[in-house]
């Protein structure tokens, strides 16, 4: 039969999830259940301990926190102390006077980070799935929904922390958040935003490679050549006229210009030309807007893709 | 209610089938019906449908046809009833590496909602009977297949469910790793818990089950105690390996004719020699190497062995499982053997 049919079936049995708990309380499997009884969890149960499972693991394994924090850091101190000066006079010549190379690329760091765990998102559920955990949460009681977003919730909370670790690094450096601890706020809330989709991604390489390396591999692979053409590193201007017209495509160059404006309290959005917002609005607004709409396309293929995943988990 | 016809009966499945996808009919009408407390045995090599029949009755794959009840709630329509009602235990080792054991536990227990004040309780009792308390605090990756199998076992059970799947639990183990699961499942057993097994291995469906299914290429091709299944073999099996092939017809001749043996052994030719299936074969095998050596047949090989999983779908089905027809696991290295004691 079609892969419809089981679409179809988990549909069923995931509003029995949600509504089925009620329907019979007469006791039908009660037999053999002194000891310790069952009780249902609900949705917030369910959040509750899969969010504390995958803080848990990150907590464990210092490849995850360290190591995704690591190329990022690298990253701003060396392209600060190596391109520093050059850059900083480029961004001057290029009307961003007083603006410092540190200041400039902060953002774009954060948005590394973000991309970074992210990626991190679909490791954690192809390793998932290779050692059967997976398939074991699958036959629980607990609703999927929450098994799910109690897992990217937990990645979140990465981001945040290590978006702030970044911003307090880089303000040690010498950068200057103009818009102050809001705006520090807001470049958390446009990692976050900017996560979303790479995320997704990184969900939808596992689902459909079912293999780490592949996922890995693939995560990072996108990950160099999507910051390098955008505007992360150098303003649009000084960008090949190749690499300008990608770089309007590019999901990066939003999220980059949406934490860049917060930082620099500027319009700083050159890939689009929008005025009609005023002042940091004119690259928030299309910044977000893009952002999510991202978010929902891929987090809607994820979605679908999960959900077939595991209604049909056999291989 | 129609439901109420399942009751009392941990697993009723009528006619149900699966078909992937791709247009493979892995299970093509079975049906079942195992009553609660039963220790019940699946018996089948690779590729078989034992796996994905297993994963129906635990509502990881929806059914394309048929009706299965499961502790007396539908697998489709009452999944998550049916989920809260069983354990379940994969054939791969399902543990979470980067967690403890006690961890491990504690996200089962809190998975399938036990309720707080049961829960510290629970844990300790549960690493207590897998024998992992020593190491309860210690990750699971640094323990050896058997104890994670233990493990997985252990979180299997949390919720004290009234029916618990196995899928080849023993697959892979050393035989000790294996006895102590085998005395963990009869345990619990007999404590009144409902048993569906998978399994490769005549020997370990003989030792833990009150009643087999044998399944073959998606369908129950018998069904009965390890008793009755052994008896559709007819006894023990004899091996005699001969150094000129061109003798095993005369050989043949001999088992058949010599009186060694009761009237209705079967007696076939092999590829190096020739095969002897009789009851108590064992206490005249001496007797047929005297009867080959009188008739100056040299014997290179001689072999006494239990019924294997193959000698039973021989006398169930009239011919050898094609063993190699497979759906891409790797079958050539478990194709069921089982050894005499």
């Amino acid at each position: 039969m079609s892969d419809a049919g089981y679409v179809g079936a988990e549909t069923d049995s995931d509003s029995d999830a949600e509504s089925g708990s009620e329907a019979r309380t007469d006791g039908g499997a009660t037999a053999g259940s002194e000891g310790a009884r069952r009780s249902s969890n609900g949705f917030l149960g369910d959040f509750w301990v899969n969010f504390v499972r995958w803080n848990l693991k990150a907590v464990r394994n210092p490849f995850v926190v360290v190591g995704s924090l690591l190329q990022p850091v690298i990253f701003l101190v060396l392209f600060t102390q190596v391109f520093g000066q050059i850059a900083t006079g480029a961004i001057s010549r290029g009307g961003g006077a007083g603006i410092s190379y540190e200041t400039f690329l902060l953002p774009a760091i954060a948005m590394q980070v973000s991309l970074a765990a992210g990626a991190g998102s679909g490791i954690g559920l192809v390793n998932d799935m290779e050692e059967g955990m997976f398939e074991k949460v699958l036959v629980t009681p607990m609703s999927r929904t929450a098994v799910f977003l109690g897992k990217t919730a937990a990645e979140l909370l990465r981001i945040v922390v290590q978006i702030l670790i970044i911003l307090g690094m880089g303000t040690l450096l010498g950068a200057n958040i103009a818009t102050g601890i809001p705006g520090a706020v807001g470049i958390v809330v446009m990692g976050i935003l900017f996560s979303l989709w790479f995320v997704a991604l990184s969900n939808i390489a596992a689902i459909v490679t079912r293999d780490q390396e592949s996922t890995i591999i693939g995560a990072n692979l996108l990950q160099f050549p999507l910051l390098f053409v955008s505007t992360a590193f150098l303003p649009l201007e000084f960008l090949p006229g190749w690499i300008q017209t990608i770089a309007k495509f590019n999901p990066v160059t939003y999220g980059v210009d949406g934490a860049r404006a917060l930082m620099l309290d500027q319009d700083v959005m050159t890939v689009l030309d929008v005025s009609q917002f005023g002042g940091i609005w004119n690259t928030l607004v299309p910044a977000i807007v893009v952002l999510l709409a991202l978010d929902i396309v891929l987090g809607g293929a994820m979605v679908y893709l999960l959900n077939r995943a595991s209604s049909s988990s056999v291989r | 209610m129609e439901e109420t016809a399942g009751r009392g009966a941990a697993i009723d499945a009528d006619g149900v089938e699966l078909t992937y996808s791709d247009g493979t009919e892995a299970v093509k009408g079975i049906d079942l019906e195992v009553p609660e407390g039963e220790f019940f045995g699946f018996l089948g090599p690779n590729g078989a449908g034992k796996t994905t029949t297993i994963k129906t009755f635990a509502t990881l794959l929806s059914p394309t046809g048929g009706r299965i009840t499961v502790n007396g709630f539908d697998v489709q329509r009452e999944a998550r009833k049916v989920r809260e009602s069983i354990g379940y235990m994969a054939q791969e080792t399902s543990v979470d590496l980067e967690l403890t054991a006690r961890e491990n536990v504690r996200f089962a227990a809190q998975a399938y909602g036990v309720p707080r004040d049961r829960r510290a309780d629970r844990i300790d009792e549960l690493l207590d009977l897998v024998d992992l308390a020593d190491v309860a605090d210690k990750r699971a990756d640094e323990f050896s297949g058997g104890m994670k199998k233990r493990l997985d076992v252990a979180t299997a059970l949390v919720h004290d469910p009234p029916l618990v799947f196995l899928d080849e639990p023993t697959t892979g183990l050393d035989p000790k790793a294996r006895n102590k699961l085998w005395d963990y499942f009869q345990r619990i057993n007999e404590e009144g818990t409902t048993l569906f097994l998978t399994t490769q291995y005549l020997e370990e469906a003989d030792a833990l089950c009150d009643r087999l299914a044998v399944i073959l290429d998606g369908e129950i091709v018998a069904e009965g105690s390890p008793m009755e299944l052994k008896r559709q073999v007819g006894g023990e099996i004899l091996d005699v390996d001969l150094a000129d092939s061109d003798e095993r017809e005369r050989a043949a001749e001999i088992a058949r004719e010599s009186g060694v043996f009761e009237s209705d052994a079967d007696v076939t030719v092999s590829d190096d020699g020739i095969s002897v299936t009789a009851e108590r074969a064992r206490e005249h095998g001496t007797d047929l190497l005297v009867a080959l050596r009188d008739a100056d047949i040299t014997v290179t090989g001689f072999n006494i062995r239990a019924p294997t999983l193959d000698d039973v779908f021989l006398a169930i089905t009239g011919e050898r499982p094609d063993l190699d027809r497979d759906d891409g696991d790797d079958a050539t290295a478990t194709t069921a053997e089982v050894t005499a004691e």
